[in-house]
Order: C-alpha cells, then sequence, then structure tokens
C-alpha cells in the first residue's frame, strides 16, 4: 500500500479558479520525492492537502490508507504528516527552543516523560541539542528551520513534507536543512517530500513531480524529467546549472553526454574529454 | 541583525533570578500592598518597604543603578503628582504667608511621591529577575484555578506566549518597513503631529498586512502540529517550589507584618 | 556617481552593553557603470554597509567616511533627501513594502515625497514609464490594488516605485530571493535593461555566486565587517582566498579549476556563455 494516494483531487480556494485539477499520484514508503513547479503553479496546495489542512472538493487523498476528508482521521493524519513551511518565523510558537519543540507532543496528550524523551530524539536528529535553551531570535535562519523541523519530528511523523522550506535560507542554511532531511530519509526512514523550486535541491530525489497549471504534468526519476529540456522550458521551469551548461555544450558542438545533472558529473565527463583527445 | 533587547531582564545566576516566578509574582504583589498599607505620613513604614527592596536587590546582584534606571519612563508621571498635589492642595495651613502651598500639600505630594517611586522599584525588580518567558509561564500557573469558573487560562498563556515570540520579530519588521520608506523619500521627523502621524500610513499598512500574513501561517503550523485547544493537551514545562522560595515567603510575609506593625505601633512619625 | 568608502566603520548599540561591531573599516571604490556584486556570509556587514550609501545608517563620530557622488556623508550639511533621490534602494522582498490603494498611488510615493512640485500630467508621465520599464502593463495594472498581483508582479511594481524618480545608482539587496528560475532570470534581464538606461550603477548582494559571476562587472567580498577581496569575478573566484573566507565558487569556476588540475588551462570569463566558448575552441566544437 502507498503511504501517500491522491486520487482525482480537484481543489479551489474560491470555488472559482480550480488550483489544482485532477490530479493523481502516489509516494511509496521511504520513498525521496521532489515536486517542482513555478510560483503559483499549485504545489503548495499539495503541502496544505496531504496532512488535511484543506480537504479536497472533489477525488480524496490517504495517508496511510485514512481518508483525509474524515473529520475523525485528522489528528492522526497531522500526526502522521509533518509539514515544515517556507518562513521560519512564522511557524515557532515559543521563545524558547525546548518549549517550542514540546508543543506539538503537549497537544498530543503525552506523558511528561514521553515528551523529554521526543524532544531529546526530535532536537538530536537536527543536531541542535545544544540549543535547548536558546531563544529563536538568537538563531540563524537554518537553525531556526532546524528547530521547526525538530518541531514536527517529534511528533514522529512517517511522512516528512517540505513546502519551500529552504527558499528564504542562505545557501548554508540551505546545506544544512538538506544534510538533515537526507540523513532522515536514509537513517531514519522517513517518507520525504520537498516541494522546491531549487533544481538543485531535484537532482537527489528518487523520484520527480511536475506540476503545472494545476495538474501533474510529468513525473519520473531526475534523468528522466531533465532529459525533457524544452517540454520544463514550456512549464516556465529551467534545468539544474550543470545540466544547463552542458547543453549549452552540446550545441557548441562538444561531445557531452545527456544525463548530465550535477556540477560532478559534468567535471567528470570534461575531463574525460581530455584523455580522448 | 539590529539586536532587539526585548523587556529589561538582567541575566545572573542570583539567588533572586533561580526562585519560582509565581513566588516572585506573589510577593511583589504583597509587596505593593504593603507599600499601600502604610498610612499617610507614617513614613517609617516606608523605610521598611525600602530595605526591603535594596536588601533583594542586593541578593539579586543587580547594580542598583540599574533599579533606578527603570524610573526613568516613569518620571514625567512622578513629577506630575507631586505638583498637582502640591499647587492644588487646599487642605491644611499655608506654609507661608499668603503661599499657595500648604503643609498638607507638602506631606501628600512627598508622600505619593515615594509610594510610586517604591512601586516601580519592586515591580522592576521582578522584570530585571524574571524573563518574559518565566513571568508568562508565573502567571500562567497562578491563574490555573480560575479554569474551574470557565476562564480560558490555556488560551490566555498561548496568547502571551506567542506575543512574546513576535514582538522582536515585529519590531526588526517595523524598522525594515520604515527604512524601505524612508529610502522612497518619506519623511517622518518634520512637520506637526498630524503630518506625522499620517506619514505613519505607509509604515503600517504594510505591517498589519505581514501581520496578518504571519498570523495566518502561525495558524497553519499550529494546526500541522496537530493543535487542537486545550482539551487532552499536557503540559511539558513543570515549575518546582524549592527552599529558596520559602525564603522568599517568610521574607515577604516581614514586611507586611513589620509595615502594619510600624503603622500601629509608632504613630505619626512626622 | 562615485561611491568611495574608506575605513567606514560602525557599531549596533553604540555605547551598550550589547553592542556588536557590524563594520570595521570597509574601503570600497564603486565607479560610476559598474554591476557591482556584494558578496559574503550572513552577519558579514553587507547589509549595514549598502545602508549607508543612502544614509539610512548615518555615519557614526569618528568611523571613516563614506562619499557618493557630490555628496558627502559625514558632512553636517548632506541633503539626504536628495541622496535618496539619486540613490535607490531595494530592499529584501521589496513587495512587503506596498500600503497605497492602487499600484499608480504606489508607484507615485516617491514623486510625492522628492519632487512634491510635479505636475499631475508629469507624474502620470513618469509612473507609466515606470511601470513599462519593470515589464509591467501601465494601462492594465496602474487601476488595480497592488494585494491582488501575483508575487512576481508585486515585486515588479515596488520596483517601479524605486526607480520612479530615476535614481542614478540602484542597490538591491538579494533582489531574485524567492522566485522561481524563470522569475528569476526575467529578473536579472530587468536589471541589466535598467543599467542601460538612467540607472547608471547597479549594486547587488546576493548569496548566489553563480547569479554574480554570471553578472556582475565587479566583486567585493565582506568578512566580519571589511572587504577582504575585491576585483573582476575572475579574479575573485579564481585563487581559493574565497574558500578560506567560507564561501563557494560558481559552478563555471570550479568546472575551470578541474580541468586546470588535469593540465587543461580555460581562459575564459565566468559567464556560461565565456566559458562554453572557450570549452568548445579547446575540445574542437563548432564556433
Amino acid at each position: 500500500m502507498p503511504i501517500l494516494k491522491a486520487e482525482n483531487v480537484s481543489f479551489s480556494y474560491d470555488k472559482k479558479t480550480e488550483v489544482l485539477k485532477d490530479v493523481s499520484l502516489e509516494v511509496k514508503r521511504g520513498e525521496y520525492i521532489a515536486i517542482i513547479g513555478h510560483n503559483g503553479s499549485g504545489k503548495s496546495t499539495l503541502a496544505r492537502l496531504f496532512n488535511a489542512l484543506i480537504v479536497p472538493d472533489f477525488g480524496k487523498v490517504y495517508i496511510d490508507g485514512l481518508d483525509t476528508s474524515i473529520k475523525d482521521n485528522q489528528f492522526k493524519i497531522r500526526e502522521n504528516v509533518g509539514v515544515v513551511f517556507q518562513n521560519p518565523d512564522n511557524q515557532l510558537v515559543a521563545s524558547i527552543v525546548v518549549d517550542d519543540v514540546a508543543f506539538g507532543p503537549e497537544n498530543l496528550g503525552l506523558s511528561r516523560e514521553e515528551i523529554g524523551n521526543r524532544i531529546d530524539f526530535a532536537l538530536k536528529a537536527v543536531g541542535m541539542e545544544s540549543f535547548r535553551k536558546a531563544s529563536p531570535e538568537r538563531l540563524s535562519g537554518g537553525q531556526k528551520q532546524r528547530i521547526a523541523i525538530a518541531g514536527v519530528l517529534a511528533l514522529k511523523p512517517q511522512i516528512l513534507v517540505l513546502d519551500e522550506s529552504t527558499s528564504m535560507l542562505d545557501p548554508e542554511g540551505r546545506r544544512e536543512v538538506l544534510n538533515v532531511v537526507k540523513k532522515l530519509n536514509k537513517e531514519n526512514g522517513v517518507t520525504v517530500i520537498a516541494i522546491t523550486h531549487y533544481m538543485e535541491e531535484v537532482v537527489d530525489a528518487d523520484r520527480v513531480i511536475v506540476v503545472n497549471d494545476g495538474e501533474v504534468a510529468m513525473s519520473g526519476t531526475p534523468e528522466e524529467i531533465f532529459k525533457q529540456k524544452q517540454t520544463l522550458k514550456s512549464y516556465g521551469l529551467e534545468l539544474p546549472l550543470a545540466s544547463y551548461i552542458a547543453e549549452k555544450l552540446r550545441e557548441k558542438g562538444v561531445d557531452i553526454p545527456q544525463t548530465i545533472l550535477t556540477e560532478k558529473q559534468l567535471s567528470e565527463a570534461l575531463c574525460k574529454l581530455k584523455q580522448k583527445s | 541583525m539590529r539586536e532587539v533587547s526585548f523587556g529589561q531582564y538582567y541575566p545572573s545566576h542570583s539567588f533572586v533570578h533561580k526562585m519560582d516566578a509565581r513566588v516572585k509574582i506573589l510577593a511583589v504583589i504583597a509587596y505593593i500592598v504593603a507599600v499601600f498599607l502604610v498610612k499617610p505620613f507614617y513614613f517609617l513604614g516606608f523605610s521598611a518597604c525600602l530595605a526591603f527592596v535594596i536588601i533583594a536587590t542586593a541578593v539579586a546582584k543587580i547594580p542598583f543603578l540599574k533599579v533606578l534606571k527603570s524610573m526613568k519612563a516613569i518620571i514625567f508621571f512622578i513629577v506630575l503628582s507631586a505638583v498637582l498635589q502640591l499647587f492644588f492642595n487646599s487642605q491644611g495651613t499655608p506654609l507661608w504667608e499668603n503661599g499657595f502651598i500648604t503643609d498638607a500639600g507638602l506631606y501628600n505630594a512627598i508622600f505619593i511621591v515615594l509610594r510610586i517611586t517604591l512601586i516601580v522599584l519592586g515591580a522592576s525588580l521582578l522584570t530585571l529577575t524574571t524573563s518574559p518567558v518565566e513571568i508568562a509561564d508565573g502567571i500562567e500557573s497562578l491563574l490555573y484555578p480560575l479554569k474551574f469558573i470557565k476562564f480560558p487560562v490555556h488560551e490566555f498563556a498561548l496568547i502571551m506566549s506567542i506575543a512574546l515570540r513576535f514582538i522582536p520579530t515585529l519590531l526588526d519588521e517595523t524598522d525594515r518597513i520604515i527604512k524601505a520608506q524612508k529610502a522612497r523619500g518619506a519623511d517622518f521627523e518634520s512637520g506637526n503631529i498630524f503630518k506625522r502621524a499620517k506619514a505613519l500610513i505607509p509604515v503600517l499598512i504594510p505591517l498589519l498586512i505581514s501581520s496578518f500574513r504571519r498570523a495566518d501561517e502561525l495558524a497553519d503550523a499550529m494546526d500541522a502540529r496537530c493543535y487542537s485547544g486545550s482539551k487532552n493537551r499536557t503540559k511539558y514545562k513543570k515549575m518546582k517550589f524549592s527552599y529558596r522560595d520559602l525564603i522568599g515567603v517568610i521574607f515577604t510575609a516581614g514586611l507586611i507584618v513589620g509595615v502594619v506593625m510600624l503603622n500601629g505601633v509608632l504613630g505619626v512619625v512626622v | 556617481m562615485q561611491i568611495k568608502a574608506e575605513e567606514l566603520k560602525f557599531v549596533y548599540g553604540k555605547g551598550s552593553s550589547v553592542s556588536s561591531h557590524a563594520l570595521n573599516g570597509v574601503n570600497l571604490l564603486v565607479e560610476e557603470g559598474e554591476f557591482y556584486g556584494i558578496i559574503g556570509k550572513t552577519g558579514s556587514g553587507k547589509s549595514t554597509f549598502i545602508q549607508h550609501i543612502n544614509g539610512l545608517l548615518k555615519v557614526q563620530k569618528e568611523s571613516g567616511k563614506i562619499v557618493v557622488g557630490e555628496f558627502d556623508l559625514t558632512d553636517k550639511k548632506c541633503n539626504f533627501k536628495n541622496l535618496r533621490k539619486k540613490v535607490g534602494m531595494v530592499f529584501q522582498y521589496p513587495e512587503y513594502q506596498l500600503f497605497a490603494e492602487t499600484v499608480f498611488d504606489d508607484v507615485a510615493f516617491g514623486i510625492k515625497n522628492f519632487m512634491p512640485e510635479t505636475s499631475s500630467e508629469h507624474t502620470t508621465e513618469l509612473v507609466q514609464q515606470a511601470l513599462e520599464l519593470v515589464g509591467l502593463d501601465y494601462d492594465q495594472i496602474k487601476d488595480k490594488s497592488p494585494f491582488e498581483l501575483s508575487g512576481g508582479q508585486k515585486r515588479r511594481v515596488a520596483i517601479a516605485g524605486v526607480i520612479v524618480t530615476k535614481p542614478e545608482v540602484l542597490v538591491l539587496d538579494e533582489p531574485v530571493a524567492g522566485l522561481d528560475p524563470k522569475g528569476k532570470r526575467e529578473f536579472l534581464t530587468l536589471l541589466h535593461s535598467l543599467n542601460k538606461s538612467f540607472v547608471k550603477t547597479v549594486i547587488i548582494v546576493s548569496h548566489d555566486m553563480n547569479v554574480i559571476s554570471e553578472n556582475c562587472t565587479k566583486v567585493a567580498v565582506f568578512k566580519d565587517g571589511k572587504v577582504v577581496l575585491e576585483g573582476s569575478p575572475e579574479q575573485v573566484y579564481g585563487g581559493n582566498d574565497i574558500i578560506e573566507v567560507g564561501l563557494s565558487k560558481p559552478v563555471t569556476q570550479n568546472l575551470i579549476d578541474d580541468l586546470n588540475k588535469v593540465g587543461v588551462k580555460i581562459d575564459s570569463g565566468l559567464s556560461v556563455e565565456s566559458f562554453t566558448d572557450s570549452i568548445a575552441r579547446v575540445f574542437g566544437g563548432r564556433k
């Protein structure tokens, strides 16, 4: 059974323009999925559908078999799907790190001891154990976002949804957050759904889903997706910079393979050319 | 980034800092009651209160000047009350012939200045030794019994906590918007009061809109973390009552007894 | 207008117990006509520095000097209003500063402040020009509420509100943050086209080394409140000093370095166009 399943989902905020049209997709347990699309493509609406902040107008979303549109399921679903949002400043509720991480488990009504265990676990998972007593204002953007991740991890979710969670961070902060998320996926088996418009963050995903004008336009491995340059362009998206440079080189007659996604691959391909000549 | 120092908390590891916030809040309330218990013109009562503040400040290891600084904000208010008493008190006998300042006016003025000063000194001792978060937690815990008369203690506490969390963020944001509008030629410093008030519109509207946006996003983030009101909710943080608090209670009780005794036993000093 | 900072220092919370040194003696010269990049880690003093350029932060006592064109900012008689008219400043996420009921009023805000004598016809003309320069359709957008626009449009309106008074220098803090790839590319194109109009000098602060190397004619690197490296992108990214500062190199520079290690010398600029041309020359592609 897929851990997340959307069946013919349509949604509109104002009952006039549909933000999502007949979207169907499945996510397997432990997968690392990237969802890309231009601003306003409807990709952020997906995040809100996945943890029952909103429910589909038509169609269904199932989380681990539970229908999100049934009210009694929603608490369980939110416990199971942790969402980290874009602005780190707007998702922390307390002025002390440990109080903030405690917020979720407190909502679950857990015992003090269990809350304490979960705080330890969550802060350790994001590498922020030494900041228990810190005040969020004194932290960098990347650190704040790691606290936000800890805040949802304390609920012990199986799915972690990142709704453009790196877009307001500097490169250092972005790296910190991505490393934490990758580790959670690899070591703790957390299913990750990363919504982003940084193409560089997409190349390591198991699968990429392209959303355009409220529809799932493409789905496949990063290699499969970035091969289709023209189609991507028509959706207002671009290639990762390394792929773009490789593309340019091919246009100029340099013999570079089509599959290049990362700087490392491009560098190796170029060095190989030297050996040939 | 601008360093936002918010509140006047003076971090330290002193005896008073380590006391339970609830005890400190109650002690300050008791202290304020004691100040009010001092009958007019029984100035010795005030000296007991002053001694209380001085001892507490010393134990808290706070520079006395820091405590006095908290007076700065209300100095105008103090002077105003003194002036009103001095010039508009018609009771008592004039201090000199045909003068309009009476002896009762003078006593009243001194009395009121002392009363306000002592209250402010005591209250700022609380805010200097207790962080805003601790105060909020203390108030929540003290209000807890009100739950039984359906007072929304939990919601009240959450509002306090979120306010504390967002004040520095909003201060930063205000600063940024002011600068951005200044860069577009906005002038907040010249013109009469109406002109200046009008000049604030380009700051207040973006600030308001962004606050709503933040509130929206925060509500989503809270929902996403399973927030559903106070029902079935547990609390991680626990406040602990220690031997320090007992000493604080005894000390405060001593003050009240002292003031009452001074009121009754010694009679008018002046 | 030339911008020249000498030994510029700045301390936040001066005199208090929580003071922090944001600038520790910045020396920098930005000539007219540059597309200038300022880079550095968060907290290195970039933002503090650019706020000095139009006097939003005043030079503190005995803290060096900064001269912008004919304006000496340390001079007590410096006319900051005139200075700000000449130096446009775009903060991060400028769309959050919009406030007026209509796009027109918002864009016209600067005219009202800087040139209160302007006739309404001339105001209309200037607003129209500004909106068209940023690539928006004047007739379609002028009466709309700025709050009902898309994110990208809002940002353009905000920029229009800054360039409406025709500043000679335009300073932008993280101008492409939060934009999607297409929006980002369009926005940079817009900056270049502005640079060919009345805006003589563009200064951008960015964390994105690829954006800097692709677009800037010169780069200054900030660290601990000082400029530690300065020059053309090729000079700044060519050596290893940039790594020691804790920043990364743009992709093209990394590739040039890698090829250099295996004995292929690439002599090219860091823009993708220049880089791919050089590679094509070396590895016998079509020219």
